[in-house]
C-alpha cells in the first residue's frame, strides 16, 4: 500500500503543478445570470433578453439554474463569485432569499442586480422592478370599467375574486396592494374581495378557485396576480358556462398581470378584459446597463432601484397599445 | 513461441497491474484515492478550481451536508434508510425559527394555526431575549430527535420497512412545516443564530499587501462556526462507532439482525437510537443552513437534498446492505459530492443536467460497493 500511496503523492503533485501552471482566462469579462427556473412566458423572455443582449456585448454569460432552492442557488452564487464572475444577475425564488444572495455578493465586493423580483430589503443592490401597484392598480382599473358598465345593466353589486401570488415575493404583495387599492375607490360597485392563495403555482390556484367558485357561484370579476394562470382560470371556468368573451351574457370580467402572449391573445379573442404590463425588454435593458455599468466603474457595491412604470393593455386599448407588449410581440413572432 | 505461452505471459503481464486495481478498489481509502485523482484531473482543465477562494467555498458547501449525512450513516449502517431527513431538517428550522423570531408579518402568517399564540407581529415567545437563539436551537435539536425516535420506534415495534415509515414521516413533517407557517418563510432572526451559518472564526488572506485596504473578496473564512459545529458531530459520531459497546451493537444489527438478537444485542432500542441520532443530526443540518439561509424555512430540506444526504452517503463506500461504513468514509464522499458539485457548476451544465450527472455517479457508487462485496467474498473463499 505504501508504494500505491506513492504514485498517488506523486501522479497529484504533477496534476497540482499542471493546474496551477495553466493561465485562466480571467481576463475575459463573466456575468453569472442566476434564476428559478424558466416556468413562464415572462421568464424565458426576460431570460432570452438578458442571455443575447449580454453576448452581443461580448460578456461571458454562465447561467444558474436554482431549480426553486434557495440554498442551492446561493451555493451556485457563491460558487460564481469564487470562480472569477464580475457581475451577478439575480432573479431569486423569493424576496428572503434574494436578501441573503444579494448581501452574499456585496459581502465580496461583487456587483449584483435583481431582475424582476426584488429582494425583501429593496436597499441593497441594483433593483429592477415593474412598479407593480401602479400596474396592478392600471389593469383593475380598466376592469372598473367594464364592471361599470354591467352594474349599470344589472344594479347589482360585482363579487371579486384575486388570485394572489406568493406573499413572500413583493412582487406578489405589491400586486395585491394595487388590486385592493382599486377596487377600494368603488365600494358601489363590489362586494369584499375573495382571497385565493396560489403560490405562484398553477395547482394550488386550480384547487383554490375551484373551492372559491363552487363556495360562491357569484363571483363575475377575477383578477390574477399573473397571466401564466389563465388556462387554470379558463380550465376551472369553462365546465361552468362562464368562460365566456366580453359582450357575452354571463362573461366573467378578467384581468392579469405581465403582458404575456397568452393574455395578448386572449384580449384580442376577446376573453380576458386587460393585463397590467411589465416590460420585460426595458427590465432586462436596465439590469443589464446597471451591471455593466458598476463593472466598468468597478463600482463593487451598487446600490439602485430602477422601476418599470408599466401600462394597462386592455379591450379599449388593444390596438394602440398591442404593438408595444412583449407578449404580443411574441405572439406576432411565434405566428 | 506458442500461443499457450504467449498467453500465459500476457497473464503474468497483466496480473500486477490487475492485482494494483484490486487493492485500491479494496483500499478503505479508495474514495479518498478517487476524490483527489478527480480534483486533480478537472484542476488541469479548470484552473479557478484550485484558487484558494474556490477551495474555502466549497469547503463551507461540505459541512451542513456533512451533518445530515453523518445521521443517515448511522441508519444504512443497521441496513436501514431515511427519507425523512429532509423533512426533519424543514421542520426542525421551522420549530426553531417560529421561538426565536423577533417580528412577523401578520399578512405572511396570519393563517398560522400558531399566530396569536406562539407567533405574533412582535414575534415568538423568546423574541429579543438573549437566551432565544440558544433555546430555539435546543428546540430544533429536540424536534429532530423526537421525529427521529418516532420513525425508529414504529419500524423497531411494528416491523415496518424503514423507507415505508420514514416516507410517510417525510410526508407527514414537510407537510405539517407548510402548514405552521402556510409555506413562508421565518425571517428576521438574532444574529446570535444566523452568525451560525457565515461567521468566521479564523479567516485568512493569501498575497501581497498591496493597498492599504485588503478587498473582502480576497479575504477567506478558514475555520468557521459550521465546520467547528460539523466537525464535532462527525468526531462524536466516529467515537461511538468505534470505541462504545452501542457502536458494536450498531454494526452487529446491519450485519444480521437476527444473529444479534439471539446473541443479547437489544435490536429494537438500538434501532430507535439510530434513528433519534439520525433525526438530531438532521436537525443540526437544519440550524446550519436555516442560519446561512437567515430564516426558518419549511422547504429547506427540499428539492434535491435527500438525492445529496444519501448519494455522499454511498459514494462515501457505507453499504445500502448495512454493516460497513465509517464516518470517515461518508466525510470524504461529502467532499466528493462537492467538489462534482461545484465543476459541475463551473462547467455551466443546467441544474437538470447536474442532477442527472449526480444520479449516474450515486449509481456508479451503488455498482462498485456491489462489486466490492464480490471480490472481498471471493477473496474469503
Amino acid at each position: 500500500m505504501k508504494a500505491t500511496t506513492k504514485w498517488i503523492a506523486a501522479g497529484a503533485a504533477v496534476a497540482l503543478g499542471l493546474a496551477i501552471s495553466m493561465p485562466s482566462k480571467a481576463a475575459d469579462t463573466t456575468v453569472c445570470y442566476a434564476f428559478q427556473d424558466l416556468s413562464t412566458g415572462f421568464w424565458v423572455a426576460g431570460h432570452q433578453a438578458i442571455v443575447s443582449t449580454l453576448e452581443k456585448n461580448g460578456v461571458k454569460v454562465v447561467e444558474l439554474n436554482g431549480a426553486h432552492d434557495a440554498n442551492r442557488q446561493l451555493e451556485q452564487v457563491k460558487d460564481c463569485i469564487a470562480q472569477g464572475g464580475a457581475g451577478i444577475i439575480l432573479t431569486a425564488d423569493d424576496g428572503d432569499s434574494g436578501t441573503v444572495v444579494v448581501a452574499a455578493a456585496q459581502e465580496a465586493d461583487v456587483p449584483i442586480a435583481t431582475f424582476n423580483r426584488p429582494p425583501s430589503d429593496m436597499s441593497k443592490g441594483i433593483v429592477v422592478v415593474a412598479d407593480n401597484e401602479a400596474v396592478a392598480r392600471a389593469a383593475v382599473d380598466a376592469m372598473n370599467a367594464e364592471a361599470q358598465k354591467k352594474f349599470a345593466t344589472t344594479g347589482k353589486k360585482l363579487k371579486p375574486l384575486i388570485l394572489m401570488g406568493d406573499l413572500a415575493d413583493p412582487n406578489a404583495v405589491k400586486r395585491r396592494e394595487g388590486f385592493m387599492n382599486s377596487i377600494a375607490k368603488h365600494p358601489e360597485l363590489f362586494e369584499k374581495p375573495v382571497e385565493v392563495a396560489t403560490k405562484w403555482n398553477s395547482q394550488t390556484a386550480l384547487a383554490g378557485l375551484e373551492a372559491a367558485m363552487t363556495a360562491d357561484p357569484e363571483i363575475d370579476f377575477i383578477f390574477t396576480s399573473s397571466d401564466f394562470l389563465f388556462p387554470t382560470i379558463q380550465s376551472v371556468l369553462d365546465p361552468l358556462g362562464k368562460w365566456k368573451k366580453a359582450g357575452e351574457p354571463g362573461h366573467i370580467i378578467l384581468g392579469g398581470l405581465d403582458g404575456d402572449d397568452g393574455a395578448c391573445k386572449l384580449i384580442g379573442d376577446g376573453f380576458v378584459d386587460s393585463t397590467g404590463v411589465q416590460d420585460v425588454y426595458l427590465e432586462a435593458e436596465l439590469a443589464l446597463t446597471g451591471i455593466l455599468d458598476a463593472i466598468k466603474a468597478s463600482e463593487a457595491r451598487p446600490n439602485a432601484v430602477k422601476l418599470d412604470p408599466g401600462f394597462a393593455l386592455s379591450q379599449a386599448n388593444y390596438k394602440e397599445m398591442a404593438d408595444k407588449t412583449w407578449g404580443c410581440q411574441v405572439l406576432k413572432s411565434k405566428s | 513461441m506458442s500461443s499457450a505461452q504467449l498467453t500465459e505471459q500476457r497473464h503474468q503481464q497483466g496480473a500486477p497491474a490487475a492485482r494494483w486495481l484490486k487493492r485500491i478498489l479494496l483500499s478503505d481509502y479508495f474514495v479518498l484515492y478517487l476524490t483527489i485523482a478527480y480534483f486533480l484531473g478537472v484542476a488541469v482543465f479548470f484552473p479557478a478550481l484550485v484558487e484558494p477562494r474556490n477551495l474555502s467555498n466549497q469547503l463551507a458547501n461540505v459541512w451542513p451536508l456533512a451533518a445530515a449525512a453523518i445521521g443517515e450513516t448511522f441508519v444504512l449502517l443497521i441496513a436501514g434508510i431515511d427519507l425523512s431527513i429532509g423533512a426533519t431538517m424543514g421542520f426542525a428550522s421551522v420549530a426553531g425559527a417560529v421561538v426565536m423570531t423577533s417580528a412577523a408579518d401578520k399578512l405572511l402568517l396570519g393563517g398560522s394555526p400558531l399566530w396569536g399564540t406562539l407567533l405574533g407581529e412582535t414575534g415568538g415567545v423568546l423574541a429579543n431575549h438573549p437566551a432565544a437563539a440558544a433555546v430555539a436551537i435546543l428546540v430544533m435539536l429536540v424536534a429532530g430527535m423526537l421525529i427521529g425516535a418516532l420513525s425508529g420506534f414504529f419500524i423497531a415495534r411494528f416491523r415496518l420497512p424503514a423507507f415505508m415509515m420514514t416516507l410517510v414521516a417525510l410526508m407527514f413533517f414537510s407537510s405539517a412545516a407548510v402548514w405552521i407557517t402556510q409555506s413562508q418563510n421565518i425571517v428576521n432572526l438574532p444574529d446570535s443564530f444566523t452568525n451560525l451559518g457565515a461567521g468566521d472564526v479564523v479567516s485568512v488572506y493569501f498575497g501581497e499587501k498591496a493597498t492599504p485596504e485588503i478587498k473582502r473578496r480576497d479575504i477567506l473564512p478558514l475555520v468557521t462556526y459550521p465546520m467547528l459545529i460539523t466537525t464535532g458531530l462527525a468526531v462524536l459520531a466516529h467515537l461511538l462507532l468505534t470505541r462504545t459497546t452501542f457502536g458494536r451493537y450498531v454494526y452487529a444489527v446491519g450485519i444480521n439482525r437476527k444473529a444479534a438478537a439471539v446473541s443479547g444485542v437489544p435490536v429494537g432500542r438500538v434501532i430507535v437510537a439510530v434513528f433519534a441520532i439520525a433525526g438530531l443530526c438532521a436537525a443540526v443540518a437544519g440550524i446550519l443552513y436555516s442560519a446561512r439561509l437567515e430564516g426558518g424555512r419549511p422547504t429547506i430540506g427540499g428539492g434535491s437534498a435527500l438525492l445529496d444526504i444519501i448519494g455522499a452517503t454511498v459514494i462515501g463506500g457505507t453499504s445500502l446492505s448495512g454493516g460497513k461504513g465509517k464516518i470517515a468514509w461518508t466525510m470524504v464522499g461529502v467532499l466528493f459530492f462537492v467538489l462534482l458539485s461545484n465543476t459541475l457548476n463551473y462547467m455551466r451544465l443546467s441544474a437538470f443536467h447536474i442532477d442527472m450527472v449526480k444520479g449516474a455517479v450515486i449509481l456508479a457508487a451503488a455498482l462498485l460497493d456491489v462489486l466490492r462485496t464480490r471480490l472481498l467474498q471471493r477473496d474469503a473463499l
